[in-house]
Protein backbone atom coordinates (compact mmCIF):
# COMPACT_ATOMS: atom_id res chain seq x y z
CA UNK A 1 0.00 0.00 0.00
CA UNK A 2 1.76 3.17 1.33
CA UNK A 3 5.37 3.34 3.01
CA UNK A 4 3.02 3.29 5.98
CA UNK A 5 2.50 0.21 6.10
CA UNK A 6 6.16 -0.96 5.00
CA UNK A 7 7.45 0.96 8.09
CA UNK A 8 8.69 -1.66 10.70
CA UNK A 9 5.44 -2.51 11.80
CA UNK A 10 6.68 -2.64 15.43
CA UNK A 11 3.25 -3.54 17.18
CA UNK A 12 0.67 -6.45 17.02
CA UNK A 13 -2.99 -4.75 17.19
CA UNK A 14 -4.70 -6.24 20.61
CA UNK A 15 -8.82 -6.34 20.31
CA UNK A 16 -9.81 -2.88 20.50
CA UNK A 17 -11.43 -1.63 23.62
CA UNK A 18 -13.42 1.35 24.52
CA UNK A 19 -11.45 4.22 25.33
CA UNK A 20 -11.75 6.06 28.54
CA UNK A 21 -14.00 9.35 27.92
CA UNK A 22 -14.19 11.00 31.26
CA UNK A 23 -10.84 11.49 31.40
CA UNK A 24 -10.03 12.20 35.33
CA UNK A 25 -9.33 15.63 35.03
CA UNK A 26 -6.05 16.60 37.49
CA UNK A 27 -4.22 19.53 38.74
CA UNK A 28 -3.91 21.93 35.56
CA UNK A 29 -2.23 25.77 34.88
CA UNK A 30 -3.89 27.54 32.39
CA UNK A 31 -2.72 31.07 31.62
CA UNK A 32 -5.68 33.53 30.44
CA UNK A 33 -5.17 36.86 29.42
CA UNK A 34 -1.49 37.34 31.60
CA UNK A 35 -3.20 35.60 34.69
CA UNK A 36 -1.79 32.32 35.61
CA UNK A 37 -4.83 30.28 36.40
CA UNK A 38 -4.27 27.16 39.31
CA UNK A 39 -7.29 24.91 38.42
CA UNK A 40 -7.84 21.96 40.56
CA UNK A 41 -9.78 19.43 40.14
CA UNK A 42 -13.41 19.13 40.84
CA UNK A 43 -14.54 16.90 44.22
CA UNK A 44 -16.62 14.37 42.50
CA UNK A 45 -14.68 14.13 39.39
CA UNK A 46 -12.12 12.13 40.98
CA UNK A 47 -11.25 9.41 43.83
CA UNK A 48 -8.34 11.42 44.46
CA UNK A 49 -7.82 13.34 47.82
CA UNK A 50 -6.03 16.06 49.17
CA UNK A 51 -2.60 14.21 49.10
CA UNK A 52 -3.13 13.32 45.44
CA UNK A 53 -4.06 16.88 44.64
CA UNK A 54 -0.78 18.32 46.53
CA UNK A 55 1.06 15.75 44.69
CA UNK A 56 0.03 16.25 41.22
CA UNK A 57 0.35 20.20 41.77
CA UNK A 58 4.33 19.59 43.05
CA UNK A 59 4.40 17.56 39.93
CA UNK A 60 3.33 20.13 37.41
CA UNK A 61 5.58 23.16 38.81
CA UNK A 62 8.89 20.85 39.01
CA UNK A 63 7.93 20.02 35.68
CA UNK A 64 7.38 23.44 34.27
CA UNK A 65 9.10 25.82 36.56
CA UNK A 66 10.93 27.54 33.00
CA UNK A 67 8.31 28.91 32.29
CA UNK A 68 6.98 31.22 34.97
CA UNK A 69 8.19 34.54 35.38
CA UNK A 70 9.04 35.80 38.96
CA UNK A 71 6.01 37.15 41.24
CA UNK A 72 3.39 35.88 39.11
CA UNK A 73 -0.17 36.55 40.68
CA UNK A 74 -1.60 32.93 40.48
CA UNK A 75 -5.42 32.61 40.59
CA UNK A 76 -6.77 29.43 42.42
CA UNK A 77 -10.20 28.24 40.65
CA UNK A 78 -11.19 25.99 43.56
CA UNK A 79 -14.55 25.04 41.59
CA UNK A 80 -16.64 23.15 44.41
CA UNK A 81 -13.46 21.19 46.25
CA UNK A 82 -13.87 22.53 49.68
CA UNK A 83 -10.56 23.41 51.16
CA UNK A 84 -9.81 24.48 54.88
CA UNK A 85 -7.12 27.44 56.08
CA UNK A 86 -4.77 24.51 56.37
CA UNK A 87 -4.96 23.23 52.72
CA UNK A 88 -5.07 26.71 50.80
CA UNK A 89 -2.11 27.60 52.99
CA UNK A 90 -0.01 24.33 52.06
CA UNK A 91 -1.04 25.69 48.56
CA UNK A 92 0.52 28.79 48.58
CA UNK A 93 3.51 27.74 50.71
CA UNK A 94 3.41 25.32 47.93
CA UNK A 95 3.48 27.75 45.27
CA UNK A 96 6.42 30.66 46.89
CA UNK A 97 9.60 28.57 45.98
CA UNK A 98 8.65 28.64 42.23
CA UNK A 99 8.52 32.50 42.82
CA UNK A 100 4.43 32.24 42.81
CA UNK A 101 2.30 34.03 44.09
CA UNK A 102 -1.45 32.95 45.36
CA UNK A 103 -3.40 36.37 45.01
CA UNK A 104 -7.38 34.95 44.19
CA UNK A 105 -9.80 32.04 45.16
CA UNK A 106 -12.70 31.19 43.15
CA UNK A 107 -14.80 28.81 44.21
CA UNK A 108 -18.47 27.87 44.77
CA UNK A 109 -18.47 26.88 47.87
CA UNK A 110 -19.31 29.38 50.74
CA UNK A 111 -16.53 27.47 53.02
CA UNK A 112 -13.86 27.51 51.40
CA UNK A 113 -14.78 31.66 50.35
CA UNK A 114 -14.57 31.77 54.02
CA UNK A 115 -11.40 29.99 54.74
CA UNK A 116 -9.98 32.14 52.17
CA UNK A 117 -11.03 35.50 53.31
CA UNK A 118 -9.62 34.70 56.44
CA UNK A 119 -5.96 34.70 55.57
CA UNK A 120 -6.22 37.59 53.32
CA UNK A 121 -6.97 36.37 49.82
CA UNK A 122 -9.66 38.08 47.44
CA UNK A 123 -12.24 35.55 46.72
CA UNK A 124 -14.64 35.10 44.11
CA UNK A 125 -17.64 33.22 44.43
CA UNK A 126 -20.01 31.87 42.66
CA UNK A 127 -23.00 29.63 41.71
CA UNK A 128 -21.86 26.03 40.59
CA UNK A 129 -24.38 26.16 38.04
CA UNK A 130 -21.65 24.38 35.48
CA UNK A 131 -21.66 21.43 37.06
CA UNK A 132 -25.95 20.79 36.64
CA UNK A 133 -26.04 20.75 33.55
CA UNK A 134 -22.62 19.10 31.89
CA UNK A 135 -21.83 20.06 28.41
CA UNK A 136 -23.53 17.37 26.03
CA UNK A 137 -22.45 18.55 22.83
CA UNK A 138 -20.18 15.78 21.02
CA UNK A 139 -17.80 18.42 20.02
CA UNK A 140 -15.54 19.87 22.58
CA UNK A 141 -12.82 21.88 21.81
CA UNK A 142 -9.64 20.44 23.36
CA UNK A 143 -6.89 22.06 26.00
CA UNK A 144 -3.77 24.15 25.18
CA UNK A 145 -0.73 21.56 25.14
CA UNK A 146 0.09 20.46 28.14
CA UNK A 147 3.67 20.91 28.31
CA UNK A 148 6.19 19.31 31.11
CA UNK A 149 10.18 19.01 31.49
CA UNK A 150 10.53 15.57 33.71
CA UNK A 151 11.00 12.08 33.79
CA UNK A 152 7.43 10.45 34.16
CA UNK A 153 8.26 7.88 36.81
CA UNK A 154 6.81 5.07 37.57
CA UNK A 155 3.24 5.43 39.42
CA UNK A 156 2.68 8.59 37.60
CA UNK A 157 -0.25 9.51 35.64
CA UNK A 158 -1.00 12.15 33.71
CA UNK A 159 -4.35 13.15 32.24
CA UNK A 160 -5.19 16.09 29.75
CA UNK A 161 -7.92 16.98 27.78
CA UNK A 162 -5.73 18.21 25.17
CA UNK A 163 -1.84 17.23 23.63
CA UNK A 164 0.76 16.38 25.82
CA UNK A 165 4.33 17.58 25.47
CA UNK A 166 6.72 15.71 27.60
CA UNK A 167 10.37 16.74 27.52
CA UNK A 168 11.83 13.60 29.06
CA UNK A 169 11.45 9.90 29.35
CA UNK A 170 8.31 7.64 30.04
CA UNK A 171 8.96 5.55 32.12
CA UNK A 172 7.53 2.28 32.88
CA UNK A 173 4.77 1.60 34.85
CA UNK A 174 3.69 5.15 34.35
CA UNK A 175 1.22 6.36 31.95
CA UNK A 176 0.26 9.74 29.70
CA UNK A 177 -3.96 10.08 28.86
CA UNK A 178 -4.37 13.03 26.25
CA UNK A 179 -7.45 13.65 24.00
CA UNK A 180 -5.26 14.62 21.77
CA UNK A 181 -2.06 13.50 20.59
CA UNK A 182 1.39 12.40 22.74
CA UNK A 183 4.83 13.79 21.97
CA UNK A 184 7.58 12.57 23.65
CA UNK A 185 10.87 14.01 23.31
CA UNK A 186 12.27 10.68 25.01
CA UNK A 187 12.26 7.50 25.37
CA UNK A 188 8.70 5.90 26.03
CA UNK A 189 8.62 3.26 27.95
CA UNK A 190 5.33 3.23 29.49
CA UNK A 191 1.81 3.41 28.56
CA UNK A 192 0.28 6.25 26.11
CA UNK A 193 -3.24 6.97 25.10
CA UNK A 194 -3.96 9.33 22.57
CA UNK A 195 -7.08 10.38 21.25
CA UNK A 196 -8.82 9.39 24.85
CA UNK A 197 -12.03 11.31 24.10
CA UNK A 198 -12.44 9.11 20.90
CA UNK A 199 -10.05 10.48 17.86
CA UNK A 200 -8.55 8.31 15.86
CA UNK A 201 -6.57 10.81 13.89
CA UNK A 202 -4.51 11.29 17.62
CA UNK A 203 -0.97 10.33 17.40
CA UNK A 204 2.14 9.05 19.61
CA UNK A 205 5.49 10.36 19.06
CA UNK A 206 8.63 9.38 20.70
CA UNK A 207 12.18 9.34 20.30
CA UNK A 208 12.43 5.83 21.09
CA UNK A 209 9.86 3.91 20.88
CA UNK A 210 9.94 1.20 23.41
CA UNK A 211 6.36 0.97 25.36
CA UNK A 212 4.34 -1.23 27.30
CA UNK A 213 1.38 -0.35 25.57
CA UNK A 214 0.17 2.25 23.28
CA UNK A 215 -3.76 3.03 22.89
CA UNK A 216 -5.33 5.56 20.08
CA UNK A 217 -9.11 6.43 20.13
CA UNK A 218 -10.18 2.71 20.70
CA UNK A 219 -7.52 0.68 19.40
CA UNK A 220 -4.98 -0.96 21.78
CA UNK A 221 -1.24 -2.42 20.57
CA UNK A 222 1.64 -3.97 22.37
CA UNK A 223 5.42 -3.51 21.79
CA UNK A 224 6.68 -6.72 19.68
CA UNK A 225 7.90 -9.53 21.63
CA UNK A 226 11.82 -9.13 20.44
CA UNK A 227 13.07 -5.73 20.55
CA UNK A 228 14.30 -4.39 17.48
CA UNK A 229 17.77 -3.93 17.06
CA UNK A 230 17.95 -0.05 16.30
CA UNK A 231 15.66 2.90 17.26
CA UNK A 232 14.45 5.71 15.65
CA UNK A 233 12.13 8.72 15.95
CA UNK A 234 8.47 7.17 15.77
CA UNK A 235 5.22 7.81 15.17
CA UNK A 236 2.40 5.75 15.76
CA UNK A 237 -1.03 6.32 14.30
CA UNK A 238 -4.29 4.34 13.50
CA UNK A 239 -4.70 2.84 9.79
CA UNK A 240 -7.22 0.47 8.53
CA UNK A 241 -5.52 -2.65 10.01
CA UNK A 242 -5.24 -0.59 13.42
CA UNK A 243 -1.99 1.45 14.65
CA UNK A 244 1.13 0.73 12.65
CA UNK A 245 4.28 2.80 13.50
CA UNK A 246 6.25 4.46 11.05
CA UNK A 247 10.13 6.38 11.07
CA UNK A 248 9.03 10.13 11.93
CA UNK A 249 11.17 11.13 9.25
CA UNK A 250 9.28 9.14 6.61
CA UNK A 251 5.72 9.47 8.27
CA UNK A 252 5.47 13.59 7.68
CA UNK A 253 6.32 13.27 3.85
CA UNK A 254 4.09 9.94 3.38
CA UNK A 255 1.27 11.57 4.46
CA UNK A 256 2.12 14.60 2.21
CA UNK A 257 3.64 13.46 -0.64
CA UNK A 258 1.25 11.36 -3.27
CA UNK A 259 1.94 7.67 -3.53
CA UNK A 260 3.12 5.87 -6.05
CA UNK A 261 0.91 2.52 -6.51
CA UNK B 1 25.45 20.99 59.45
CA UNK B 2 24.51 17.21 59.83
CA UNK B 3 23.34 15.03 56.92
CA UNK B 4 20.62 13.46 57.07
CA UNK B 5 20.10 10.38 54.32
CA UNK B 6 17.32 8.03 54.17
CA UNK B 7 18.56 4.81 52.20
CA UNK B 8 15.44 3.20 50.25
CA UNK B 9 14.53 1.63 47.84
CA UNK B 10 10.74 0.55 47.25
CA UNK B 11 11.69 -3.19 46.63
CA UNK B 12 12.42 -5.22 49.54
CA UNK B 13 15.59 -7.35 49.58
CA UNK B 14 17.55 -5.54 47.32
CA UNK B 15 20.09 -4.46 50.57
CA UNK B 16 19.13 -1.27 52.04
CA UNK B 17 20.08 -2.56 55.76
CA UNK B 18 22.92 -4.39 54.30
CA UNK B 19 24.25 -1.04 52.75
CA UNK B 20 23.30 1.25 55.75
CA UNK B 21 25.31 -0.85 58.16
CA UNK B 22 28.16 -0.99 56.03
CA UNK B 23 27.78 2.75 55.04
CA UNK B 24 26.99 3.92 58.33
CA UNK B 25 30.41 1.86 59.79
CA UNK B 26 32.14 3.07 57.18
CA UNK B 27 31.55 7.16 57.76
CA UNK B 28 32.41 6.29 61.34
CA UNK B 29 35.73 4.46 60.53
CA UNK B 30 36.64 8.04 58.67
CA UNK B 31 36.22 9.78 62.24
CA UNK B 32 32.38 10.83 61.74
CA UNK B 33 30.13 10.81 64.36
CA UNK B 34 27.45 8.26 62.60
CA UNK B 35 23.89 7.49 63.67
CA UNK B 36 21.96 4.86 62.06
CA UNK B 37 18.09 4.80 62.70
CA UNK B 38 16.34 2.13 61.60
CA UNK B 39 13.14 2.59 60.36
CA UNK B 40 11.55 -0.30 59.43
CA UNK B 41 9.51 -0.56 62.98
CA UNK B 42 7.98 -4.38 63.53
CA UNK B 43 10.36 -6.08 60.91
CA UNK B 44 13.98 -4.60 62.00
CA UNK B 45 17.04 -5.93 61.21
CA UNK B 46 19.79 -3.12 61.08
CA UNK B 47 20.80 -3.99 65.16
CA UNK B 48 21.20 -8.20 63.89
CA UNK B 49 23.82 -6.68 60.84
CA UNK B 50 25.69 -4.56 63.22
CA UNK B 51 25.72 -7.15 65.99
CA UNK B 52 24.20 -4.77 68.70
CA UNK B 53 20.98 -7.04 69.42
CA UNK B 54 21.82 -7.83 72.40
CA UNK B 55 22.59 -4.38 73.84
CA UNK B 56 19.00 -3.20 72.84
CA UNK B 57 17.44 -2.04 75.97
CA UNK B 58 15.08 1.15 74.63
CA UNK B 59 13.77 1.38 71.15
CA UNK B 60 12.55 4.68 69.23
CA UNK B 61 8.95 4.36 70.61
CA UNK B 62 10.20 4.72 74.15
CA UNK B 63 12.04 8.00 73.07
CA UNK B 64 8.80 9.01 71.57
CA UNK B 65 6.75 7.98 74.55
CA UNK B 66 8.84 9.86 76.88
CA UNK B 67 9.85 6.52 78.67
CA UNK B 68 13.93 7.23 78.14
CA UNK B 69 16.28 9.85 76.87
CA UNK B 70 17.13 10.02 73.45
CA UNK B 71 20.82 8.97 74.87
CA UNK B 72 19.77 6.09 76.75
CA UNK B 73 18.45 4.10 73.43
CA UNK B 74 20.97 5.20 71.62
CA UNK B 75 23.00 1.87 71.03
CA UNK B 76 27.20 2.53 70.56
CA UNK B 77 28.26 0.18 68.81
CA UNK B 78 31.08 -2.22 69.51
CA UNK B 79 33.98 -1.97 67.41
CA UNK B 80 33.37 1.94 66.74
CA UNK B 81 32.63 4.04 68.97
CA UNK B 82 31.86 7.02 66.73
CA UNK B 83 28.68 4.72 65.66
CA UNK B 84 25.25 4.58 67.02
CA UNK B 85 21.91 2.99 66.05
CA UNK B 86 18.70 4.02 67.30
CA UNK B 87 16.67 0.99 66.78
CA UNK B 88 13.15 0.38 66.11
CA UNK B 89 10.68 -1.14 67.66
CA UNK B 90 9.94 -4.91 67.27
CA UNK B 91 6.40 -5.25 68.80
CA UNK B 92 5.17 -2.47 66.64
CA UNK B 93 3.53 -2.17 63.39
CA UNK B 94 4.50 1.03 61.21
CA UNK B 95 1.68 2.82 61.99
CA UNK B 96 2.54 3.50 65.76
CA UNK B 97 4.90 6.39 64.36
CA UNK B 98 3.82 9.49 62.41
CA UNK B 99 6.14 11.31 60.14
CA UNK B 100 6.03 14.16 62.50
CA UNK B 101 7.16 12.02 65.56
CA UNK B 102 10.15 10.45 63.29
CA UNK B 103 11.47 13.58 62.00
CA UNK B 104 11.31 15.10 66.18
CA UNK B 105 13.54 12.37 66.82
CA UNK B 106 15.75 12.33 64.05
CA UNK B 107 16.23 16.34 64.13
CA UNK B 108 17.00 15.64 67.99
CA UNK B 109 19.83 13.37 66.98
CA UNK B 110 20.97 15.45 63.84
CA UNK B 111 22.40 18.30 66.78
CA UNK B 112 25.00 15.30 67.85
CA UNK B 113 26.07 13.81 64.82
CA UNK B 114 27.29 14.65 61.48
CA UNK B 115 25.44 11.99 59.83
CA UNK B 116 22.36 10.31 60.29
CA UNK B 117 21.80 7.34 58.10
CA UNK B 118 18.03 6.17 57.81
CA UNK B 119 17.03 2.67 57.25
CA UNK B 120 13.76 2.79 55.18
CA UNK B 121 11.46 -0.53 54.85
CA UNK B 122 10.31 -1.86 52.39
CA UNK B 123 7.45 -0.27 50.12
CA UNK B 124 5.80 3.11 49.90
CA UNK B 125 3.51 3.31 52.98
CA UNK B 126 3.54 4.63 56.35
CA UNK B 127 7.06 3.04 56.74
CA UNK B 128 8.50 4.98 53.59
CA UNK B 129 6.69 8.15 54.83
CA UNK B 130 8.19 7.94 58.01
CA UNK B 131 11.57 7.60 56.99
CA UNK B 132 11.79 10.15 54.02
CA UNK B 133 10.15 12.48 56.93
CA UNK B 134 13.13 14.23 58.33
CA UNK B 135 15.78 13.35 55.43
CA UNK B 136 17.77 16.20 53.17
CA UNK B 137 18.89 13.46 50.80
CA UNK B 138 18.39 10.02 49.36
CA UNK B 139 20.31 7.09 48.56
CA UNK B 140 17.79 4.99 46.17
CA UNK B 141 19.30 1.76 46.44
CA UNK B 142 18.13 -1.54 43.32
CA UNK B 143 19.44 -4.62 42.10
CA UNK B 144 19.99 -4.96 38.01
CA UNK B 145 15.83 -6.51 37.80
CA UNK B 146 13.01 -4.77 36.50
CA UNK B 147 11.04 -5.25 39.49
CA UNK B 148 13.97 -3.81 41.77
CA UNK B 149 14.21 -0.77 39.00
CA UNK B 150 10.63 0.13 38.62
CA UNK B 151 10.06 0.25 42.33
CA UNK B 152 13.21 2.74 42.62
CA UNK B 153 11.80 4.77 39.63
CA UNK B 154 8.65 4.89 41.89
CA UNK B 155 10.40 6.04 44.75
CA UNK B 156 12.40 8.37 42.96
CA UNK B 157 9.19 9.98 41.92
CA UNK B 158 7.89 9.95 45.65
CA UNK B 159 11.20 11.35 47.07
CA UNK B 160 11.02 14.70 44.47
CA UNK B 161 7.69 14.78 45.60
CA UNK B 162 8.45 15.18 49.14
CA UNK B 163 11.26 17.46 48.37
CA UNK B 164 13.87 15.29 48.37
CA UNK B 165 16.30 16.66 45.33
CA UNK B 166 19.61 15.21 46.36
CA UNK B 167 19.97 11.71 45.55
CA UNK B 168 22.06 8.84 44.61
CA UNK B 169 21.49 5.48 42.66
CA UNK B 170 23.48 2.40 44.22
CA UNK B 171 23.04 -0.44 42.27
CA UNK B 172 23.69 -3.60 44.39
CA UNK B 173 24.26 -7.26 43.43
CA UNK B 174 25.92 -6.71 39.94
CA UNK B 175 27.20 -9.67 38.64
CA UNK B 176 29.35 -8.77 35.54
CA UNK B 177 29.61 -11.89 33.77
CA UNK B 178 25.85 -12.31 33.28
CA UNK B 179 25.95 -8.42 32.06
CA UNK B 180 28.79 -9.65 29.28
CA UNK B 181 26.70 -12.26 28.16
CA UNK B 182 23.58 -10.17 28.17
CA UNK B 183 21.28 -11.76 30.74
CA UNK B 184 21.31 -9.31 33.34
CA UNK B 185 20.88 -5.77 32.66
CA UNK B 186 23.70 -3.67 32.60
CA UNK B 187 24.78 -0.37 35.02
CA UNK B 188 23.88 1.97 31.96
CA UNK B 189 20.53 0.50 31.19
CA UNK B 190 19.25 0.94 35.06
CA UNK B 191 20.88 4.38 34.97
CA UNK B 192 19.07 5.39 31.87
CA UNK B 193 15.44 4.32 33.33
CA UNK B 194 16.15 5.56 36.73
CA UNK B 195 18.33 9.19 35.48
CA UNK B 196 19.51 10.14 38.72
CA UNK B 197 23.49 10.30 39.40
CA UNK B 198 25.31 6.83 40.37
CA UNK B 199 27.19 6.48 43.27
CA UNK B 200 28.58 3.07 43.37
CA UNK B 201 28.02 -0.25 42.05
CA UNK B 202 28.07 -3.39 44.56
CA UNK B 203 28.90 -6.39 43.11
CA UNK B 204 27.35 -10.33 44.03
CA UNK B 205 29.65 -11.15 46.65
CA UNK B 206 29.11 -14.50 49.15
CA UNK B 207 30.70 -12.68 51.50
CA UNK B 208 27.66 -10.68 52.11
CA UNK B 209 25.78 -13.24 53.61
CA UNK B 210 28.51 -14.44 55.96
CA UNK B 211 29.26 -10.31 56.91
CA UNK B 212 25.30 -10.21 57.84
CA UNK B 213 25.24 -13.60 59.59
CA UNK B 214 28.42 -12.77 61.63
CA UNK B 215 26.97 -9.34 62.43
CA UNK B 216 30.14 -8.25 61.25
CA UNK B 217 30.22 -5.07 58.09
CA UNK B 218 31.61 -6.24 55.34
CA UNK B 219 33.63 -2.76 55.33
CA UNK B 220 35.44 -4.50 59.05
CA UNK B 221 37.01 -7.00 57.27
CA UNK B 222 40.95 -7.15 57.43
CA UNK B 223 41.13 -9.16 53.76
CA UNK B 224 38.18 -6.72 52.63
CA UNK B 225 36.18 -7.95 49.55
CA UNK B 226 35.24 -6.22 45.99
CA UNK B 227 32.04 -5.45 48.03
CA UNK B 228 33.97 -3.93 51.17
CA UNK B 229 36.14 -1.77 48.78
CA UNK B 230 32.28 -0.44 46.71
CA UNK B 231 31.54 0.68 50.00
CA UNK B 232 34.40 2.10 51.14
CA UNK B 233 34.56 4.21 47.61
CA UNK B 234 30.39 4.98 47.82
CA UNK B 235 31.44 6.94 51.21
CA UNK B 236 34.17 8.49 49.39
CA UNK B 237 32.29 9.53 46.73
CA UNK B 238 29.35 11.12 49.24
CA UNK B 239 32.14 13.28 51.20
CA UNK B 240 32.70 14.72 47.65
CA UNK B 241 35.94 12.82 46.94
CA UNK B 242 35.67 11.62 42.92
CA UNK B 243 36.78 8.40 43.12
CA UNK B 244 36.76 6.32 39.49
CA UNK B 245 34.19 3.17 39.79
CA UNK B 246 35.73 -0.29 40.21
CA UNK B 247 36.14 -1.96 36.65
CA UNK B 248 33.64 -4.62 37.15
CA UNK B 249 32.80 -5.38 33.60
CA UNK B 250 35.62 -5.01 31.38
CA UNK B 251 37.91 -7.41 31.70
CA UNK B 252 36.19 -9.08 34.51
CA UNK B 253 37.57 -12.45 34.38
CA UNK B 254 41.09 -11.40 34.91
CA UNK B 255 40.32 -8.96 38.00
CA UNK B 256 37.89 -11.33 39.84
CA UNK B 257 40.53 -14.04 39.63
CA UNK B 258 43.42 -11.60 40.20
CA UNK B 259 41.85 -10.39 43.08
CA UNK B 260 41.08 -14.13 44.57
CA UNK B 261 44.78 -15.12 44.20
CA UNK B 262 45.36 -11.98 45.69
CA UNK B 263 43.61 -13.42 48.49
CA UNK B 264 44.62 -16.93 48.30
CA UNK B 265 48.14 -16.07 48.91
CA UNK B 266 47.40 -14.13 51.46
CA UNK B 267 45.67 -17.04 53.53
Amino acid sequence: MTSDSSAPASVSAISPVTADTTAHLQVRFKTESGRLLLLLPPEDATASGWADVLQQLKHRLNSGDRFWQPYTAVHLVARDRLLDVRQLQTIADTLTPYQLQLKRVYTSRRQTAIAAVTIGYSVEQHVPIAHLNPPTEAGQALADPLYLQTTVRSGVEIRHPGTVVILGDVNPGSSVVADGDVIIWGTLRGVAQAGAAGNSRSLIMALRMEPTQIRIATQVARAPETPPTQYYPEVAYVSSEGIRIARASEFSKARLLPQPT
Amino acid sequence: MSRIIVVTSGKGGVGKTTCTANIGMALARRNHRVAVVDADFGLRNLDLLLGLENRIVYTAIEVLTGECRLEQALVKDKRQPNLALLPAAQNRTKDAVTPEQMKQVVDEIAKSYDYVLIDSPAGIEMGFKNAVASAHEALVMTTPEIAAVRDADRVVGLLEANDIRKMHLIINRLRPAMVQQDMMMSVKDVQEILAIPLIGVIPDDEKVIISTNRGEPLVLSPNISLAGIAFNNIVRRLEGETIPFLDLTAAHDDLFTRIRRMFRNRN
